[in-house]
């Protein structure tokens, strides 16, 4: 009985969080938006045969413009713009994904440990967050991406290895805000161990936060892939949405005015990102009351 | 100058699960100050009281609406314009915010922020810098601060110190009108008593018009001519302090009043609560009889930025099962450490804590069935219960972080009887948010039963619970100790507590126990110098002269 | 009892330890600290702006080499140009002994020292980043308090959300579209305009000019955070009790916001402002790039197409211990701002 008083509890608390969230107008068009971008990138193979956008078989001339047959033209080696573009939302997304999960596990676990030891594993653990923060984490994964093999895996190591300091900061002071509090304490009081008050108080307690921070986090993602890829440091046998704006800086197409090979990629990542950020901060006022109409 | 509410309502637009609503802090209010009067507004939160305070100035949020006529010698405070308004404001009536708290800017001088109030109503010497330094440091030595103060930060005073200057802030301008604000909550007892001496010899010297807001009712007696008691937005009773604190006639005034008990008042003595739960005194020695608790010269030393802080000083003490004993002293005075200490929560520098003889073990393991004897209750229960876990897993903690083979369910359930939270099913699913103050409290305290431990360790259990249900949870402290025969010991800064239901009393000060013996004993006849003082500035309500310094009445 | 206060006061003061002020570190101490912090910092952006280049899974020589035909006798060459053949031990001694010399190595593609080429486009990065930081601190500082304080109103839903699109918006894409907008008006590449040797006024001009877009671009971008941070460490302060104090003192509210408000909630912004100038200097990169502008991040670009290692190396540690530098004097400069850090 007790059980499942819990559980309606849960359920009624889930749908409390959702009605939050969803009176939050731009986090809800934003989920909806990302919605649509992620049932389009896995149809992709569907929509656009891979075939159709290979250089030795392309029928159109290169830098069309929008006409029926290409909606957006086509770019510099005659490939249709749309379906580069549907074809490069995959890998943003997927590097967006990946890179944020690999920052957030390593930003999660580090910024605990640092907030729930004292002694010399917090100074070491805080030196390094701080180094990590401080350092322009650009440049640290430019070098790390051209020092490694060329690759999808290669950016999401450089992007994730490289931004997870900033929620190790968030996290850690989150845990000290926390064991502060007198419940951990009193669980200390009862007994509890390190795992016991790191699994059962903190975590959970973090969670939310780090869940919201995620969402944020993915768009960042998505710009800094963009970055490395329009810095020639992508996976030149893939399409992204920065490599094809890096074609369009090699081939002169913003100076030649092709703006329907230059706008199109940069609208997407807008687009994307912040539709990220939208719902990163309605997640946030749900999680975080205090921030709420913020 | 003359100060009246006529028919005031005051309402707050707020949004909550039913979508917006309106709340009404104030509900009907009329008061008559007459010019020179001193009147206290009592009440416990959200009873109203500060926001009827605030109106004075019109200081409330843009999401209230006010009805009814405040009047500021015969001036309508809320049909004022914008400008009539900030011109009335600190000239005609200025507010001692809560120093404590967030009060002062953190990042201006003191001198910076007092000048502030003179240039905006700049006259006659405060005109330029230097008549305003002047006033800054007359009004310093005013409320005896020292002049070099004034080159000081927010964060370089002490929380005494900063009241001071929240005082010489209001005088600033010489309003006629004072509103404190709560302004010795947060202060120890010895400090409140000199701010309040500050405060009335003001307040008496220029004839000043006085409304003071407190929770406390001892705190407004000594100072006020007139008690008001505010709950739920109205004013339930009123009338002269001697009146209202010796003879209450309104339920919720006798609790209020019941929370400040009388040193020395046998009818309050061993005796708390709407039930009159009482305890026969245990017998005084204890010798005989099986477990101890017992504290063995233990030290506690800090060291903070190279220098050491000593705050637990060879202190020993025993507490025998069935027994409450009340370790009583100002903060900082190390109680708090003492606590963790036997808690073993704080290594001892030197020293050892004893149960049944046996020393405390240092090895976490060996530590962990010592703490299933010991247990712990700590000071604020709303802050003392993990907000993501229900009722039932809280009390569930102990038991599970112990692997206790028996049914969970059967010891949660039972925990939660002695606490008397009956049908224990009921609250099984309940998250704290949705109990009140005291029902949380009795969840803490049945998470600790959950363990059947043989002593509790309570950190001011009810400091911070309303004045109603600080009875109740005093009272179960004492069932616990009839019923189950219970050993606590309970640190506070409340000498009415000890006097409530302690049978042994220790006197805590600079990490020291400077006096101990039965309550009674210490209580009425103390030895100590710090004892006198404490028992000395203790507001104590009717049997003090409202005009301080006349010796309080014993017994 | 008649006059003042009573004459007990100040023993009893004495008797509450607990009644006392908090005192901050002295300020050797905290100078001390925040030195040591920065001293490891540098340490470890020296350490691993070499390890990055040696022990990772690629090999440096093999990676700068990549998609040109060499024969193994010239890898070996350049192995042995690079001390590769080298223990690794060894290697690292040298390049500590070659950096303490200012020492960066010599650039494979210039085949000039990279501490010359460092050191020769310094000053056109700072021109740009510095201009770029001023206004942008400034302008997102200022919408930044305006906005919260006028929270939820028009002003505040127009700038924040056009603030978070800007924060959408990656900011070489932005530096090609204002290429496109205002290449005809505007020049779009390199610092000054070739052959016209101007000198004086009319140079300044030329470089103002040159400066626009670029500027522009990173402004859009990096502004935006700040506003996002002021604003909320506004809002956060504009809940607090000091307000009600300064408003109870009879200051009209345009004297709250400015005289109280915004000293406090610039505190927590300034620490991010600092922090961030990483991301500022990751902007430089591209916005560089895109404009042909002829400083470091330029040259950062041209080093990793070569790709021309030891510059890269170099450009990563000059501009990391920049970074580091300017946080330690952020920490100097947050300890003048806020008194509760000075010693007491």
């Amino acid at each position: 009985m007790a059980e499942s008083a819990v559980a309606q509890r849960r359920r009624e608390r889930a749908t409390e969080s959702w009605r939050e969230f969803a009176s939050n107008r731009g986090g809800l068009i934003g989920l909806i938006l990302l919605v649509i971008v992620v049932a389009l990138a896995l149809l992709a193979p569907v929509l656009v045969p891979l075939s159709t956008l290979d250089v030795t078989q392309v029928t159109a001339m290169p830098n069309e413009p929008p006409s029926g047959q290409h909606l957006l033209g086509t770019d510099p080696f005659g490939r249709d713009v749309l379906g580069t573009l549907l074809w490069g939302s995959r890998i943003s997304l997927l590097v967006g994904f990946t890179a944020t999960l690999m920052s957030m596990t390593i930003g999660t676990t580090v910024g605990m440990l640092a907030g729930h030891f004292g002694g010399w594993v917090q100074q070491v653990l805080l030196r390094v967050i701080d180094f990590f923060i401080v350092i322009p984490s650009l440049v640290l994964a430019i070098t790390l991406s051209t020092v490694l093999e060329r690759g999808v895996w290669t950016i999401i190591i450089a992007i994730g290895v490289t931004s997870w300091a900033g929620t190790a900061r968030i996290v850690r002071s989150q845990t000290l805000t926390i064991e502060s509090r007198p419940y951990v304490e009193r669980a200390t009081a009862l007994g509890a161990g390190d795992g016991h008050l790191l699994w059962w108080h903190v975590l959970p307690s973090v969670m939310p936060l780090v869940l919201a921070n995620t969402t944020l986090a993915v768009g960042s993602a998505i710009i800094s892939e963009s970055t490395l890829s329009f810095l020639g440091l992508g996976d030149p046998t893939v399409f992204s949405w920065g490599s094809m704006l890096k074609s369009a800086l090699d081939t002169g197409s913003a100076t030649a005015g092709f703006w329907w090979f230059v706008l199109p990629p940069g609208v997407a990542i807008v687009l994307v990102v912040l539709c990220f950020t939208l719902v990163g901060r309605a997640l946030e006022a749900v999680v975080n009351p205090a921030l709420r109409g913020r | 100058m003359e100060l009246e509410w006529r028919d005031v309502s005051i309402a707050y637009r707020i949004r909550d699960n039913d979508g917006p609503r309106s709340l009404q802090a104030v509900d009907h209010v009329t008061l008559k100050i007459p010019s020179g009067g001193t009147v206290g507004i009592a009440g416990e939160s959200g009873c109203g009281k500060s926001t009827l305070a605030m109106s004075v100035l019109r200081l409330l949020p843009k999401t209230s609406t006010i009805t009814g006529d405040i009047l500021l010698d015969g001036q309508d405070v809320s049909s004022m314009s914008f400008g009539q308004l900030r011109a009335v404001r600190w000239t005609e009536a200025s507010i001692v915010f809560q120093g404590a708290m967030n009060s002062l800017n953190p990042v201006r001088k003191i001198r910076w922020q007092i000048a502030e109030a003179l240039e905006l109503h700049s006259k006659g010497s405060w005109k330029d810098e230097k008549g305003r330094n002047a006033r800054v440091d007359e009004l310093l030595t005013l409320v005896d601060l020292p002049v070099s103060k004034a080159e000081s930060y927010p964060h370089e005073l002490s929380g005494g110190q900063k009241q001071r200057v929240m005082i010489a802030m209001a005088m600033a301008c010489d309003p006629d009108v004072i509103v404190a604000d709560e302004p010795t909550t947060a202060l120890d007892v010895i400090v409140q008593a000199q701010v309040l001496d500050v405060l009335t010899a003001l307040v008496r010297e220029r004839n000043l018009t006085l409304v003071m807001i407190s929770h406390d009712l001892s705190v407004l007696a000594s100072t006020c001519e007139r008690l008001v008691v505010m709950s739920e937005g109205r004013i339930i009773e009123e009338g002269p302090s001697a009146q209202v604190m010796g003879n209450p006639q309104h339920e919720h005034t006798k609790e209020l009043a019941a929370a400040f008990p009388t040193i020395g008042d046998p009818s309050s003595r061993l005796r708390v609560g709407r039930a009159g739960v009482t305890s026969k005194p245990s017998e005084p020695d204890a010798d005989g009889r099986a477990a101890r608790l017992e504290v063995r010269d233990v030290t506690v030393d800090f060291s903070t930025r190279g220098s050491k802080v000593r705050a637990v000083d060879h202190v020993s003490l025993s507490c025998a099962p069935g027994e409450i004993v009340a370790l009583v002293g100002q903060s900082g005075s190390g109680k708090t450490t003492l606590a963790r200490t036997i808690l073993g929560l704080q290594q001892p520098t030197s020293g050892e804590v004893f149960v049944d003889g046996k020393p405390l073990p240092r090895r976490r393991k060996a530590l962990r069935d010592y703490r299933r004897r010991v247990q712990f209750v700590p000071q604020d229960p709303a802050a003392s219960l993990n907000p993501k876990l229900t009722v039932y897993e809280a009390i569930a903690e102990g038991l599970r972080i112990h692997r206790v083979p028996d049914d969970e369910r059967e010891r949660v359930a039972e925990a939660l009887r002695q606490a008397e939270l009956e049908p224990p099913e009921r609250f099984f699913g309940s998250i704290p948010q949705e109990l009140s103050g005291g029902q949380r409290q009795r969840v803490v305290i049945a998470g600790a039963l959950a363990l059947r431990p043989e002593y509790l360790i309570a950190d001011e259990p009810v400091a911070s619970l309303d004045a109603s249900v600080r009875g109740e949870v005093l009272a179960l402290l004492l069932t616990l100790k009839n019923t189950l025969g219970l050993g606590a010991l309970v640190i506070t800064h409340d000498l009415g507590l000890a006097w409530n239901i302690a049978d042994r009393v220790l006197v805590m000060h600079q990490g020291r126990i400077v006096e101990s013996g039965p309550v009674e004993q210490v209580l009425l006849d103390p030895q100590h110098d710090y004892t006198k003082t404490l028992l000395r500035v203790v507001p104590a309500g009717v049997t003090r002269d409202v005009n301080r310094g006349a010796s309080r009445a014993d017994g | 009892m008649s006059d003042a206060v009573p004459s007990a006061l100040a023993p009893h003061e004495a008797v509450t330890p607990s009644d006392e002020p908090i005192r901050g570190a002295s300020l050797g101490r905290y100078l001390a600290t925040k030195a040591l912090g920065a001293a490891i910092s540098l340490l470890m952006v020296v350490v691993l702006g070499f390890f990055a280049f040696r022990i990772l899974p690629g090999d440096p020589v093999l990676s700068m080499t990549r998609g040109r035909m060499v024969t193994p006798e010239e890898i070996a060459r350049l192995r042995r140009e690079f001390g590769l053949d080298q223990p690794l031990v060894v290697q690292f001694g040298r390049y500590l002994a070659d950096l303490t010399r200012g020492d960066l190595g010599t650039s494979f593609f210039y085949n000039a020292p990279v501490s010359r080429l460092i050191a020769e486009r310094a000053g056109s990065t700072l021109l740009l980043t510095g201009t770029a930081a001023v206004i942008s601190i400034v302008l997102g500082l200022w919408l930044g308090q305006r906005a919260a304080w006028k929270r939820n109103s028009g002003f505040d839903k127009a700038t924040t959300g056009l603030a978070l699109v800007f924060w959408s918006v990656p900011t070489f894409w932005l530096g090609l579209l204002l290429l496109m907008a205002f290449g005809g008006p505007l020049p779009t590449g390199g610092m000054i305009t070739p052959g016209l040797n101007a000198t004086g006024f009319a140079y300044v001009v030329d470089v103002a000019r040159h400066l626009v877009l670029p500027v522009a671009a990173m402004v859009a971008v990096t502004y935006a955070q700040y506003l996002m941070t002021m604003r909320s460490s506004m809002l956060e302060e504009m809940t607090a009790d000091y307000l009600t104090t300064a408003r109870a003192k009879g200051l009209n509210e345009d004297g709250v916001r400015t005289k109280h408000a915004v000293p406090n909630a610039l505190l927590p912004t300034v620490t991010i402002i600092f922090m961030t100038l990483g991301h500022l200097i990751g902007g430089a990169i591209t916005v560089e790039t895109v404009f042909s502008w002829p400083g470091l991040g330029y040259l950062t670009y041209q080093a990793l197409s070569a790709p021309d290692l030891p510059l890269l190396q170099g450009t990563f540690v000059v501009f990391s211990s920049i970074v580091v530098i300017m946080n330690f004097l952020a920490d100097l400069v947050y300890r003048v701002l806020d008194p509760r850090l000075k010693a007491a």
